[in-house]
């Protein structure tokens, strides 16, 4: 027995200390990152981890998969006593842990949970090896192997050495209790060399238990020391804000965004330390998707493989002074900084919630604002929403030029404020396919009498792609602009029908002293259908919702939308649709970018066409032009049109558009 | 080097042109303002010849208070001190301007020796004038060149090239010289959030000159009338294509 | 009244614009005489064509060292003709020569210079309507000052010859050039040989905006630019966006183009832009926005997707020359 003893503490020093020295490195390359707000609404994290960790939620959203990881990882919680319980076995044959190891219903569990460990490493072996799906593409594939080798040798071993100690008469629980090591019992005679196999077995499972500890750091596998805690501090509030950045610093000071490893916060650091490699971001991204060079997870991956890389040097505090390579083009390229279209997916679908579009946005924070580093074509909306106001750089003053044709209300300075301020946006202002939208929540807002009125001239660009560029210095130049117009006039309620604007003024600007109630136009409508104030006829045909990601995804913005389209005719979904919908491109300042690859809204128009309705209903204006566009390019016969376009139109008696 | 570089503060006007109801100027109430596209290309010239060859960049313009919002743009590009000769708004016209910063020329290099290169666009974008830089040359007694789409200096001489039917003329002028530039000259950067935030801080010397009698003596300005050009619409989408056509064929281009 | 005018002139012909400038100063000089001044080699059979257009006089200022263009020394001819003439007013053509020039002789002066006028009425002071922000806005003006100096907006004023008879006086001399003049003259000419047609001369432009959506957009343009042996153009933001080189710019600060036809491809149509085609003699506006400002200075206008009219457009042309 002291032999056992010293072998087993020989053995838990070695172990422990190679996973005790590789953790101590991962911690202190997780605290060589910048702060990171993470420690508010701590209820809303304890909920988080429940769901999501216990609960497994985001995994089960594939089902098969789902359960396969499912039954490994609750198994892996159950059976956590056996651990202690071979160790003291392994030390002394007639030992086990008080009062558990006695317990029947523990050793059925053991048992169950066992069995369902194995089915999900077999389940695990028969997506990887035989169906291959996509999503595994740039995943390290040997290291999944080794890994569901361990963890099936560590339950094998166990229910070997439970099925040996049945044989040999040693169970310390009433054997009927665990079916399966029982029927493995019959295996095994009650003689010596079953004992020898019982010592055999439980070393084995002890050894493979502890080579697996000390091996777990330095793979991937480390996730499920890393998962938990990044799930607590995974983002609680809106899911399209981002977290804004102060310029008044001095100049030792001026970086801004994730120039080189040091500027990741060590919430992103966790990040690249949580990542499985399971590719479900890469499946649902519209850019990896459509042919391009960004996959949300290779992203991940090669930071990870960053820090790693450097981190090291930089925890020593090198004696010369190491210099960190920059991240853009040294671990990522250009090009997939800039095939974002920040649309969210990746993180939706990330079990661990990483959170990849905040890595993305601080990359590009660095390259616009700290090396003038992106691509050419959205230099002239830079400079048009800096100088012009709006990102079309037309002339302030033809904004309200719709407005007055159909005799909305201008706010002027000095004005009582309207019950609705209704934010038309740039994209209506300007953009003539985009207009429609704006003209038909007028007329409807007419229709009902709701007493509102738009800025005209004085509403100027939210700064929505300027800060989705990584511009955030001139972003927040019109962020105070706009807040210090709307609070003068007393504004509180605020309506628009654009997404990003919607998010914007209702996410990002409370960080600037504006805090208004902020409607979605197809919220406030939806609204006034439900109470009769608007009284649509059903007639149009099938028409196919398309979720924008800015409504839909980032603020749970669906179910309206969805009540007026039901309204008007007969609803069929898409395939994605509400938070899993598909992109229509433009997002991430994309309208504004040229498009490497595969388009992403032909993509999408695929989709929409496939489902056969004649009408494609959207409710943003950028949505809109996209779509249209993707439309036209792949002929498809389908009318692209805003909720509130379709709406005007029933509420016309009869034939066509209203006048 | 020390470089000069002299801008002009003017409004984005978009598609159309609004005037004030006395008709003395544009109504620029919610416009965007900006300098010359010139000018831009202007100020990047002298930064990346100060880069190259060491020295100071400093710019120039005379026009209202507002007018240090452009001075401080110049100043994110690489310039490192600003002069505004702030006016109350009216306008200067170009004999008045190019004295004014003559004297204030004169002034600068009694103090801090001589500008070895003046830059300016090559005319305004609204005014339009060309002569600015040409009456300043003449006033400080020194060689200028206009219409510049290429530029570099060696050994004391500036080497200058502009853009003719069939290639590019060049000339070789000994500094110190003035000159007008042309955009296309150059690519202007992108500044840098840090060069905007130190921007800030760059020295702005403000004075008010007293504003001379103009003898280009504007009366009023006039939007002019459509130019009788109604365009007649000749169908929409693919399906006007031979209309199109017949029309080419008419006017003998088809 | 007696005006002067400085005339352009290559390969033995009068420039357009200068014929051009000619007729404004006629309408100026009200009855009064006429007179030409041309600078460098070549002026005597240039000068020959000016009678037509009511000049009487053509001064030939001639000196071996004007052969390359010096402005100062263009200026010390004018100068010196001023001095001996007196004319009321010196009228040159608004290119960048002619601007040039005048800039110098009104600094000589100290007189005020006019530069671009699409107008100009006879009195003391001289008014003048002038051109502002590329021609998108007008000033009306007045020239306090003896002679007046002006220089005349191209394709503003049409030319026109009189029925006036055959050729004029020609009286050559040297201007009294020193070494200053001479300072800044011409050194060097660089020949770049263009592939296809030059944008300033062709006869046909196709121009593509930010509508054409890419680099890779230009393609159609490019297509239907050979067709037509046309050149192709583009606006500012296009050249901003870095889909195209500022050597393709149309507009108030790149290429300023004069063709028979000019077809807009997705151009808005801000006034930067206008300033640079509305020498076009006719404009075609292809554009999804019925209301784009470019309607409003075009002569024919197709609304709807460039990406579908342009290939309609090159397809039918085929169509119209197989036989």
């Amino acid at each position: 027995m002291a032999v056992g003893a010293l072998a087993l503490a020989t053995a838990l020093a070695v172990c422990g200390g190679l996973f005790a020295r590789r953790a101590k490195l991962l911690v202190d390359l997780v605290r060589l990152g910048r702060p990171a707000e993470r420690f508010d609404d701590v209820p809303r994290r304890a909920r988080n981890e429940a769901v999501i960790v216990l609960g497994q939620r985001k995994l089960l959203q594939r089902v098969g998969p789902g359960l396969m990881h499912a039954f490994i990882f609750w198994g892996f919680l159950v059976l956590l006593p056996t651990i202690l319980m071979a160790m003291i076995g392994a030390v002394d044959r007639d030992a086990t842990l008080p009062w558990l190891g006695h317990q029947g219903w523990f050793a059925l569990l053991v048992d169950v949970f066992a069995v369902l460990v194995l089915v999900g490493v077999l389940a695990a072996v028969v997506i990887r090896k035989l169906q291959r799906p996509a999503r595994f593409q740039g995943s390290h594939l040997g290291e999944a192997d080794l890994i569901l080798a361990l963890i099936a040798g560590i339950v094998t071993t166990l229910l070997l050495w439970h099925a040996t100690r049945i044989a040999l008469g040693l169970n310390e629980w009433p054997a009927g209790w665990s079916p399966v090591s029982d029927l493995l019992s019959g295996l095994f005679g009650d003689d010596s060399v079953t004992e020898v196999l019982e010592r055999v077995f439980v070393w084995a499972h002890v050894l493979i238990i502890l080579s697996f500890l000390a091996y777990l750091p330095y793979s991937k596998h480390l996730h499920i020391f890393t998962a938990p805690v990044n799930v607590f501090f995974a983002r609680t509030g809106a899911g399209g804000r981002l977290e804004p950045l102060r310029f008044d610093v001095p100049e030792e000071e001026m970086r801004f965004g994730a120039g080189t490893v040091p500027d990741l916060t060590w919430k992103q650091t966790l990040d690249t330390f949580s990542c499985t490699e399971c590719g479900r971001c890469q499946d649902v991204c519209p850019a990896w998707t459509t042919g391009k060079e960004l996959s949300p997870k290779l992203l991940i991956m090669a930071l990870r493989d960053q820090v790693f890389e450097e981190g090291p040097k930089l925890v020593r505090g090198a004696d010369g002074e190491f210099e960190p390579a920059p991240l853009v083009p040294g671990a990522v390229t250009d090009n997939v900084v800039w095939d974002c279209v920040t649309c969210g997916a990746c993180v939706r679908e990330c079990p661990v919630s990483i959170e990849h579009v905040d890595h993305i946005l601080d990359l590009r924070r660095h390259l616009v604002m700290m090396d003038s580093r992106f691509p050419s074509e959205a230099e002239p909306m830079l400079r048009d929403v800096e100088r012009a106001s709006n990102p079309w750089g037309k002339p302030q003053t033809e904004r309200a030029e719709w407005a007055e044709r159909l005799g909305v209300r201008v706010l002027e300075p000095g004005d009582p404020a309207p019950a609705v301020l209704y934010w038309v946006g740039c994209a209506a202002s300007f953009d003539e396919r985009a207009r429609t939208a704006a003209e038909s929540t007028a007329r409807l807002l007419k229709a009902a009498d709701v007493d509102f009125a738009i800025l005209g001239p004085r509403e100027s660009c939210t700064g929505d792609p300027a800060r989705r560029m990584g511009n955030e210095y001139v972003f927040q130049a019109y962020a105070e602009q706009n807040v210090s117009t709307l609070n003068e006039a007393g504004v509180t309620t605020i309506v628009t029908s654009c997404p990003h604007c919607f998010n914007t003024i209702g996410n990002e600007y409370p960080d600037f002293g504006g805090k208004y109630e902020v409607l979605h136009h197809s919220e406030l409508l939806a609204r006034l259908v439900r109470d009769e104030r608007l009284q649509p006829k059903a007639g149009n045909g099938a028409i196919t919702y398309h979720d924008s990601c800015y409504l839909a995804r980032h603020n749970d913005v669906a179910a309206d939308p969805r009540e007026l389209v039901a309204a008007v005719g007969e609803p069929i979904e898409m395939e994605r649709s509400g938070k899993r919908t598909f992109c229509c491109g433009a997002g991430g300042a994309h309208m504004w970018m040229e498009e490497r690859g595969g388009k992403i809204n032909e993509e999408r128009a695929r989709e929409a066409a496939e489902t056969g309705a004649e009408t494609l209903a959207v409710a943003c204006p950028f949505c809109t032009v996209m779509l249209d566009d993707g439309v036209r390019q792949r002929g498809d016969d389908m009318r692209v049109v805003d909720v509130s376009t379709l709406l005007a139109e029933s509420l016309d008696d009869g034939d066509g558009r209203p006048a | 080097m020390r470089i000069l570089v002299c801008v002009k503060r003017v409004p984005l006007t978009g598609g159309r042109m609004v005037l004030t109801e006395d008709e003395q100027a544009l109504e620029t109430r919610h416009l965007g303002f900006t300098i010359s596209p010139h000018e831009e290309c202007g100020v990047e010239e002298a930064v990346s010849l100060v880069e190259q060859h060491g020295g100071e960049v400093t710019v120039l313009t005379l026009g209202p208070a507002e007018a240090e919002e452009q001075v401080r743009d110049t100043l994110a590009i690489g310039a490192d001190r600003g002069v505004l000769l702030a006016t109350d708004g009216a306008e200067w016209d170009p004999q008045a301007t190019a004295a004014t910063i003559v004297a204030t020329i004169e002034a600068e290099q009694a103090a801090g020796g001589t500008y070895d290169l003046i830059i300016f666009g090559n005319e305004s974008a609204d005014a339009g004038n060309y002569q600015v830089g040409i009456r300043v040359a003449h006033a400080l007694g020194r060689p200028v060149v206009t219409g510049l789409k290429g530029l570099s200096i060696e050994d004391g001489q500036a080497r200058c090239e502009q853009e003719v039917a069939g290639g590019r003329d060049v000339y070789l002028v000994p500094l110190p010289a003035v000159v007008t530039v042309l955009e296309g000259i150059n690519l202007p950067r992108y500044p840098s959030v840090p060069a905007k935030l130190r921007a800030r801080q760059k020295p702005v010397e403000t004075s008010t000159p007293e504003r001379p009698e103009p003898r280009l003596e504007k009366v009023r300005l006039v939007v002019p009338a459509g130019q009788g050009r109604q365009a007649q619409i000749l169908g929409s989408g693919p399906e006007a294509a031979p209309a199109v056509v017949e029309v080419m064929r008419e006017l003998g281009v088809a | 009244m007696a005006v002067l005018v400085l005339i352009e002139h290559g390969d033995g012909q009068v420039d357009e614009l200068s014929l051009q400038a000619l007729t404004l100063a006629r309408k100026l000089a009200a009855g009064g005489p006429l007179v030409a001044l041309l600078v460098g080699p070549g002026g005597r059979e240039a000068a020959g064509q000016l009678g037509a257009h009511g000049v009487a006089t053509a001064h030939l200022a001639e000196d071996e060292r004007l052969a390359a263009y010096a402005p100062g020394a263009w200026a010390t001819a004018v100068l010196d003709l001023v001095a001996r003439l007196e004319p009321a007013a010196v009228v040159a053509a608004g290119t960048d020569r002619g601007n040039e020039v005048l800039s110098h002789v009104a600094a000589r002066l100290d007189l005020p210079f006019a530069a671009n006028c699409t107008q100009a009425g006879a009195g003391s002071p001289t008014p003048v309507t002038r051109v502002r922000w590329g021609g998108s806005l007008l000033e009306e003006a007045r020239v306090h000052g003896t002679p007046a100096l002006l220089s005349v907006a191209p394709h503003t004023v049409p030319a026109a010859a009189t029925n006036g008879a055959g050729a004029p006086t020609i009286e050559a001399f040297a201007p009294r050039l020193s070494e200053a003049d001479l300072l800044v003259r011409v050194a060097e000419h660089v020949s770049t040989v263009t592939a296809g047609v030059s944008l300033a001369e062709a006869k046909v432009v196709v121009s593509g905006g930010r509508g054409v959506g890419s680099a890779d957009g230009f393609g159609m343009l490019e297509e239907l630019a050979s067709l037509l042996d046309a050149a192709v153009g583009c606006s500012r933001v296009v050249t901003s966006a870095g889909w195209r080189p500022h050597t393709d710019q149309v507009g108030q600060t790149g290429t300023k183009v004069s063709p028979d036809l000019y077809i807009a491809c997705g151009i808005s149509g801000a006034t930067q832009h206008i300033a640079g085609c509305k020498g076009a003699k006719n404009i075609l506006a292809i554009n999804t926005d019925a209301e784009a400002p470019i309607l409003a200075n075009a002569d024919y206008a197709v609304i709807g997707d460039l990406t579908e009219i342009v290939p309609a457009i090159t397809a039918e042309l085929r169509k119209a020359r197989s036989p």
